[in-house]
């Protein structure tokens, strides 16, 4: 199904909003047309009058020029309200859509591209779609509708001016626009290619400053950056040239136009075919046919980046999920004891694998320790377990196969701390009730206290109001996961997964931390995933190592320190 | 304070106008000529049908006139056509020039400050708000101008043929204002309003995508897919009420040019019918009148230019703002020479931002061609020393000497020719694996090229990839693993081939067999070389090696690994804390 149909189809709920805005602006322009034609008609009569000739009728086209009048303002605004009430009904239909299209897909199909630039690709895209019925086809459609009733109106006075008059329309109002978005499309389509370039330039040029400096680079760097805006303003040059051309020639139709008009008319009077005020209406005619084509050039040449975006758009929402929920999901079994068995997992499709056949149990009520270097597989196991990626071999809550459960009420069982955890754009207490939107405050206060922010939130002015910033930003990065903690402890969920929660805290706020979550965990199974030895103790009865995917090594907590020092010393 | 922000915004779009003051002139004078040939053309067509209609002349007498509305007509198109030449030139020409200062200004900023922004924001605001600049300035400032002297020219044309006409539209002319000052603000506040609304909204949206994964994990996903359902249609409704005043006053000013081009038609129409007037004025001054409230009514569009530029300049001055540090005298006054030199620093102190004082009192010697590693609890100092000997970090006090140079002395860009860098965090640039090995050296070959990967264990990755050098490495291409990541580095240092060799943990990320065997080659290639390097694992380092122990920014203790590992030393208890780890 091309691009245009999945489009229409997704405005559909909002059509008769949509026909009832051309309509109206069919309606205004219509009237503006009119409103020329008749002044002109009705001045020249009236002239003829006081030169001479018989008395007029000129109650009829007075009233019909404050009729047009009329029509015309107030056609306008109920245009434009109707219209952007379609709009923005599009809009809000557009992005839930999008946004449903997009649950099942984070973070696995989603995670080809870098986040910051999928989101101001995502973001730059929806507005172009949103546009596109109000700067597209609105305009295109009442351009047709009233050039039709211009060249009925212009029959009627001169079938001669008519004929003249259709290919001049045609010219300028399908011809100069489809051609000037099909010459474009390719440097629409670099202009695009090189933001996105430019884009990426940038972030190099930020993040990979210190290299460029050291490398004595900075200058070659700037130079390819120099180009490629050249490049991609040269791609603009074009299009705008393109679009001043396309503006001058339809302005040059529309003289032209008239000028057919008063010398077809002229002719005509010559032969006595046509009166003094039928030809003030043609040259008035003539002069307002081209009004509604003006938007044409600019509407059209933006039909390259709205085919771009509805592409990249439906090409997002067309991924296929990671992780698809059962046909029928079986029953959720009582008990929450975790096993897994010969598990592998990868982040991509073709990628390494980070768990590389990995057992582990975790029966109802062990305090567990996950410990190993940064890239072992420690986060992708709570990955694995928040069913946010695919796995092999066998992995099973309550003997009940994780991959035959709900993905959802395997949530409810397991709540995860992420090993960076996402806060919202919201207050601490909108950031907490995503887990339980229910909560009380006193709730909300108690968990905080578990994840030791108690005096934290009694230094806020603004107390569970406070607001949190985009991704967190007025908080610290230990604050930050504190809070999400703080919001796991919510779901009272039998099984709890860190994920390095002591990134960030001092050590005795890391003990002080375990000890109250010890307490708080005290019949629910946990798996603490950390790097950091210190204070786990407090927390958990068991560590497991995990070394390249799988656990090398498993026992008490008592002396594992210890005994792990002495082994390396021993190695060493 | 947001309006002086806004203040301070609205001035520096200003001032990039300065460049392109002669296009905007030529663009405004097009647009000004273009309004004369306007009242050229609506008096030829007056006169003709004037003439045909109350002369009863012929095309033989008219077709003079007929081919002059033709001609005046393509003289018009062509001049439309050069003022949007000029005009969207100077939108272009502003938009590189703002990109240039930009480039410049992050350069003068240097590496300390680009890698504590958050790059998305930031990049968005360089790319996507710059680009809203170019209609200020392609659109707005030259029809700003233009609706001062379209009207005047207009009313002027009218006035020396149909003086009555022109007191009309002059007793309008300055009602519209008014009108277009009363209806406009509140246009104007309602708009931004529902402007800054959109983005908000639109900011929510992204925010509920970009915490997806934790929505989903707490089962809030579906909540919020309806929460985003629920305000894209309460802003629906907001909007709505919000947008009827605006199109309201909207309406009152069309409403109000229309009642205006009335009473000019009712009046030409009545003194026409009573003979006061003749034909072809009174067609004129009707032909015009609507021409005289054009250019003010498109101002309403161009608004929404200004007001995007606006914002986006907002988030360019912050950034054109941030204080520079005074840069290193760049002067080479020495030539250093090529072979291995020495390095000795001197009482360096140096702060950074909020960390305050990093280095405190430093002094160092690594002599030529020999290698000296520095150990320490993370936040001693040890990158920062580093970043000292690069010339990253200015010194408050101290010196560092190279051969008995001084660093200033010796320019900053012949001394880091010398230099060949290993980071902790090594950037992986969008382009291919070569262009990430060109960029350190663009005049490698192909067989140092080689010679590179192999030392960097990285010939046999390579050699599996379809696409070998090529592949594309970055934003959208195949990531490497960590480790890979980490060969790529090293053979990027490699082939620098410089004599002063700065590491920072240059086996970190890797799997003990390929660590031994990169160790093996770093060591061959480091020997005649000065090696200054930072090493996080304690528990490899060789009894033989020279190491000094960076703690809070001072030296606690030098010596080699045998000498310092006793009992009680800073040293031993960073020892005891690795093998913990």
């Amino acid at each position: 199904m091309n691009w245009q149909r999945r489009l229409y189809e997704l405005m559909q709920p909002q059509r008769g909003r949509m026909l009832a805005a051309l309509g109206l602006s069919l309606l205004a322009s219509t009237a503006g047309i009119g409103l020329m034609a008749v002044s002109g008609h009705f001045i020249a009569s009236m002239a003829l009058v006081g030169a001479g000739a018989a008395a007029i009728n000129y109650y009829t086209p007075a009233a019909l020029v404050r009729l047009f009048a009329i029509l015309r303002t107030g056609g306008r605004y109920a245009e434009r309200l109707c219209g952007h009430d379609a709009t923005l009904s599009i809009l809000a239909r557009l992005r839930g859509w999008l946004f449903g299209r997009l649950i099942p897909l984070a973070p696995a199909a989603l995670a080809q591209q870098r986040g910051a630039q999928l989101l101001s690709r995502l973001r730059a895209d929806i507005d172009t779609l949103e546009q596109s019925y109000l700067g597209l086809w609105l305009p295109s459609a009442v351009a047709a509708c009233s050039a039709l009733v211009v060249l009925i109106v212009a029959a009627c006075w001169s079938g001669w001016f008519a004929l003249l008059l259709l290919p001049l329309l045609l010219f300028a109002g399908a011809w100069l626009p489809w051609r000037l978005q099909a010459v474009h499309a390719d440097d629409a389509a670099q202009i695009d290619r090189d933001a996105e370039a430019l884009r990426a330039a940038w972030a190099d040029a930020l993040a990979g400053r210190a290299e460029l400096t050291m490398w004595g680079a900075e200058d070659a760097f700037d130079a390819r950056m120099e180009e490629l805006t050249a490049q991609r303003e040269a791609a603009r040059a074009r299009t705008q040239r393109g679009l001043a051309r396309a503006d001058a020639m339809l302005a040059a139709c529309s003289g032209i136009a008239l000028s057919l008009a008063l010398l077809i008319g002229v002719l005509a009077m010559q032969q006595r075919h046509l009166d003094g005020p039928g030809l003030a209406l043609l040259a008035m005619l003539a002069m307002a046919a081209f009004e509604p084509l003006l938007p044409l050039p600019l509407a059209w040449s933006r039909l390259a980046a709205i085919k771009a975006a509805a592409q990249r758009v439906f090409e997002l929402a067309d991924r296929t999920p990671a992780v698809l929920d059962p046909a029928a999901p079986a029953p959720m079994p009582q008990a929450s004891d975790l096993h897994l068995r010969e598990v592998w997992m990868r982040h991509a499709q073709h990628g390494e694998w980070a768990l590389r056949g990995l057992n582990l149990d975790l029966a109802a009520g062990t305090h567990l320790a996950l410990v190993g270097a940064s890239g072992a597989g420690k986060s992708s196991l709570a990955q694995l377990l928040g069913r946010l990626y695919p796995y092999q071999g066998s992995v099973t809550l309550g003997g009940m196969a994780l991959d035959q459960l709900c993905a959802d009420d395997v949530r409810e069982r397991l709540a995860i701390v992420e090993q960076t955890p996402y806060l919202f754009d919201a207050s601490l207490r909108d950031n907490l009730r995503i887990a339980a939107p229910n909560a009380e405050d006193t709730t909300l206060r108690r968990v905080l206290a578990v994840a030791q922010l108690d005096e934290f939130l009694r230094e806020l002015p603004n107390g569970l109001d406070t607001w949190v910033g985009a991704n967190g930003v007025n908080l610290s990065g230990g604050e930050a996961r504190r809070l999400a903690i703080a919001r796991a402890l919510l779901v009272d969920a039998p099984v709890l997964v860190l994920d390095e929660p002591s990134e960030g805290l001092d050590a005795l706020t890391t003990v002080a931390l375990y000890k109250a979550l010890a307490v708080e965990t005290q019949d629910r199974s946990v798996l603490l995933i950390t790097h950091r030895l210190g204070g786990i103790a407090a927390l958990v009865d068991e560590v497991a190592v995990i070394e390249q995917g799988r656990i090398v090594t498993r026992r008490a907590v008592e002396g594992f320190a210890a005994q792990t020092t002495d082994n390396l010393r021993d190695a060493g | 304070m947001a309006s002086t922000e806004q203040g301070a915004a609205a001035d520096w779009l200003r001032q990039q106008a300065q460049p392109v003051r002669r296009l905007l002139r030529n663009a405004i004078s097009y647009g000004a000529a273009q309004s004369v040939l306007v009242c050229a053309i609506a008096w030829l067509v007056a006169q003709v049908l004037a003439q045909a209609i109350f002369a009863h002349a012929g095309l033989a007498d008219l077709r003079w006139s007929i081919l002059g509305v033709v001609l005046l007509v393509l003289l018009r198109a062509a001049l439309l056509y050069r003022q949007r030449a000029c005009s969207d030139a100077a939108g272009r020409v502003v938009t590189q020039n703002v990109q240039r200062g930009l480039r410049e200004r992050l350069r003068q900023l240097g590496p300390r400050w680009s890698a504590g922004q958050f790059a998305g924001d930031l990049v968005t605001r360089l790319v996507d708000g710059v680009d809203t600049l170019a209609p200020y300035y392609a659109g707005y400032l030259p029809q700003a101008a233009l609706a001062g002297l379209i009207p005047a020219v207009v009313l002027l044309a009218v006035g020396l043929r149909e003086p009555w006409s022109a007191l009309v539209l002059l007793l309008c002319a300055p009602l519209l204002p008014v009108f277009l000052i009363l209806a406009g603000r509140a246009a104007a506040e309602a708009s931004t309003r529902r402007w800054l609304r959109l983005r908000r909204l639109g900011a929510r949206f992204m925010d509920a995508v970009s915490g997806l994964s934790t929505l989903r994990l707490y089962r809030a996903a579906e909540r919020e897919h309806e929460r985003v359902l629920a305000a894209g249609e309460a802003y629906r409704k907001d909007t709505m009420a919000v947008l009827r005043v605006a199109f309201l006053s909207a309406l009152v000013m069309e409403f109000f040019a229309t009642c205006s081009i009335a009473i000019v038609a009712v009046m030409v129409g009545f003194r026409l019918m009573s003979g006061h007037l003749g034909f072809a004025q009174g067609m004129f001054a009707l032909l015009l009148a609507p021409e005289f409230f054009l250019p003010l009514r498109a101002m309403g569009t161009q608004r929404h230019a200004r007001m995007e530029a606006v914002a986006a300049a907002e988030g360019l001055v912050e950034i054109l703002a941030v204080p520079v540090a005074a840069p290193l005298v760049a002067t080479p006054a020495v030539t250093l020479k090529t072979a291995a030199p020495g390095l000795v620093l001197r009482g360096v102190h140096a702060s950074q931002g909020e960390s305050g004082e990093v280095l405190r009192g430093i002094d160092l010697a690594v002599p030529a061609g020999s290698r000296l590693t520095l150990v320490g609890p993370s936040g001693g100092g040890k990158s920062s020393l580093l970043a000292a000997v690069m010339g990253l970090l200015p010194l408050e006090s101290g010196d560092i000497e190279i051969d008995g140079h001084a660093l200033q002395a010796a320019g900053l860009s012949t001394w880091r020719a010398q230099i060949t860098w290993l980071p902790q965090r090594p950037h992986v640039f969008n382009g291919s694996l070569r262009d990430n090995l060109l960029l350190a050296r663009p005049d490698a070959d192909e067989v140092s090229i080689a010679r590179v990967l192999r030392m960097a264990s990285l010939d046999q990755v390579v050699a599996k990839l379809p696409l070998g050098l090529d592949t594309p490495l970055g934003e959208r291409g195949l990531g490497l693993s960590g480790g890979e990541l980490q060969r790529l580095a090293i053979a990027r240092m490699c082939l620098r081939d410089a004599p002063v060799l700065l590491w920072d943990e240059p086996t970190q990320h890797l799997d003990t067999a390929t660590a031994t065997q990169i160790e093996h080659q770093l060591d061959q290639f480091a020997r005649g070389r000065t090696v200054l390097r930072v090493a996080h694992r304690v528990r490899d380092l060789g009894p033989q090696e020279a190491v000094a122990v960076l703690v809070g920014g001072k030296i606690v203790e030098q010596g080699t690994v045998a000498q310092l590992r006793q009992p009680g030393t800073a040293f031993a208890a960073l020892l005891q804390e690795d093998l913990r780890a």
